[in-house]
């Protein structure tokens, strides 16, 4: 090798390249035709007038981006959007945080509270949603009655039926599905932590409160970004629990560009503009997902 | 900390359970209801535990409403996601891990950031696309679907599995006259088993819990996966919520069973990055 007859075609056309591209070709035909074509699509979709079934009519150019940024709506619901993915994301990290604190302490029972506490990421979502659907119906449902019941709150409000209360019974349902994949991931990264570390703390006089600040957080800090940058997309891509539990109503105080999209096609049938969105949707999807590649790519180096 | 935990540990049981009744509510909230019935769901106040338990909402799933044919169709579609799936991301992660060729790190990437896009995006695109091929309506279409976005995490948990096997091993059965695709099925896949049933798993129980595309591409009854079925009882005015929660019930069995066996192997390849050595 090295000389400069071997080409780069032989370098990189050689046996073994080829079979790595055959290897590679059904998911390659599968990923354009069925996720990059429909991407182009949707562009497209974006660009053109469509009629109610979605087909492409004139060529339109940036009319739907234009009639689409100038309403109110839509930008209050990038902002909503915003919100419900930051707010969500830190209160599953807290309460993750917490959760995985309690399952590092040593009782008999903790691996049963372990499995238990996996329920709500390992059910279904939708059908999760449902269920809290049931849970917060003002009348007859239990959690109102709970609340009643013992005091707490006597006269609780209509969950699902006024924008801020909806808004946060929403949000909740987004938050429980996350907690345990944070609370999980968290514990895994502080079994890894070494007791010499906590014990060399106790030498040194550190309280509590110190060892997790200067042991534990530095010890997972890792953990924590990949783990918040996950729940960052999923939280952003929830369609299940807004669509499912309010729809984004009532108005749309629970409306998120993800169900907007839906709405404005397969509701409203205004396929141009769903598609506006989608495309909105795309770009922002698209930085936070090559900001996570490069987190991760970046710790694989360092490793 | 560990004099902290000692002294501390009725506080942490008690906030334990607390924090697990927070968690668990709405499952609690399932099994008192379907247990109930239909009358007495509309009770005020609400019942904790059923006056009268009953069991009649499980047969009437069953008979009245079709539930099989609901449970069918999630069968079909999950488990023919899980063997197209296998089909395309096994021999792609095989090439990623251990071929070396032009645009390597660039698929790696790839496959990291599609993973995120949303079935949103291209839902209203691929509407399209399935009407003109005629696959509303269809188990393949929902297939398709959802194998397309379960193909980047499977072929990214493939790759580390496989990158995980010594390539000494590889090369001996090489060296004894094994070819590349014959060390990859009998070698390298025996091997990476454990890895293997995590990732179909996985991909079973997306296709499963899985919603959106369901929503979109079936309108027939008889080609509805449960968890779309499910969503019939919710109507316009009311919702018979006392066969949903059945329903949730026993749909929800096979996932939870299915989940507990992987969630190990699944929390290790989400945080792989961070964990690795």
């Amino acid at each position: 090798m090295g000389a400069s007859t071997v080409s780069l075609r032989s370098r990189y056309w050689n046996k073994e390249a080829q079979l790595a591209y055959l290897l590679m070709l059904p998911a390659v035909v599968l990923l354009l035709s069925l996720m990059v074509y429909p991407i182009a699509y949707v562009f497209m979709m974006s660009l053109y007038r469509t009629d109610r079934l979605g087909r492409l009519q004139e060529f339109a150019g940036m009319a739907a981006y234009l009639e689409v940024f100038s309403t109110r709506v839509f930008w209050e619901t990038t902002v909503r959007t915003a919100v419900w993915t930051v707010l969500a994301v830190v209160v599953k990290a807290v309460l993750g945080m917490i959760i995985a604190l309690v399952l590092n302490v040593e009782y008999t029972g903790r691996r049963t509270a372990r499995m238990l506490f996996i329920i709500p990421w390992a059910s279904s979502v939708p059908i999760s949603a449902m269920l809290w659907k049931w849970v917060y119906d003002h009348e007859f449902g239990l959690l109102n009655q709970t609340l009643r019941a013992t005091g707490i709150w006597t006269n609780p409000p209509v969950w699902l039926g006024a924008p801020t209360s909806a808004f946060i019974s929403t949000i909740w349902v987004d938050i429980w599905v996350g907690v345990p994949f944070m609370a999980l991931i968290f514990l895994a990264g502080m079994q890894a932590i070494s007791r010499d570390l906590y014990e060399s703390g106790d030498i040194d006089g550190a309280n509590a409160t110190q060892k997790f600040v200067h042991i534990t957080i530095p010890g997972i800090r890792h953990l924590i970004l990949i783990a918040t940058m996950l729940s960052s997309l999923w939280t952003f891509n929830d369609f299940n629990t807004v669509f499912i539990l309010t729809k984004g109503g009532p108005g749309t105080s629970t409306e998120i560009l993800i169900t907007a999209v839906y709405k404005h096609g397969f509701e409203w049938l205004r396929f141009s503009r769903a598609a506006v969105m989608a495309v909105v949707t795309f770009v922002i999807l698209t930085m936070l997902s090559l900001i996570y590649a490069r987190m991760f790519f970046r710790q694989e180096r360092d490793l | 900390m560990s004099n902290w935990r000692t002294r501390n540990r009725p506080l942490v049981i008690l906030l334990t359970l607390l924090l697990l009744g927070l968690m668990l509510f709405p499952f609690f909230v399932m099994v008192s209801t379907m247990l109930k019935s239909s009358q007495e769901i509309y009770v005020v106040p609400a019942t904790w535990i059923p006056r009268n338990l009953t069991f009649a909402n499980f047969t009437r799933v069953w008979i009245e409403y079709h539930l099989l044919l609901y449970f069918r169709s999630s069968l079909i579609v999950a488990l023919g996601t899980m063997a197209l799936n296998i089909l395309v991301s096994v021999p792609a992660a095989y090439a990623v891990a251990r071929l070396r060729f032009l645009g390597r790190k660039a698929v790696m990437y790839l496959l990291l950031a599609i993973q995120m896009f949303s079935p949103v995006i291209v839902v209203i695109s691929l509407f399209r696309i399935f009407a003109r091929a005629q696959l509303i309506d269809t188990y393949t279409g929902l297939i398709l679907a959802n194998t397309v976005f379960t193909i980047s995490f499977a072929t990214w948990m493939m790759t580390g599995y496989f990158s995980a096997i010594p390539s000494e091993i590889e090369e001996a059965a090489r060296i004894d006259g094994c070819s590349r695709v014959g060390t990859l099925l009998r070698v390298m896949l025996p091997i990476a088993a454990p890895g293997l049933v995590t990732v179909m798993i996985y991909n079973f129980i997306t296709a499963w819990n899985e919603f959106l595309f369901a929503l979109t591409f079936i309108n027939a009854r008889a080609k509805m996966p449960l968890t779309l079925g499910i969503y019939q009882f919710v109507g316009r005015w009311s919702t018979q919520w006392e066969l949903l929660t059945t329903s949730a019930f026993l749909a929800l069995i096979p996932v939870l069973v299915l989940f507990y066996l992987i969630e190990k192997q699944l929390v290790a390849g989400l945080a792989s990055g961070a964990v690795k050595g």
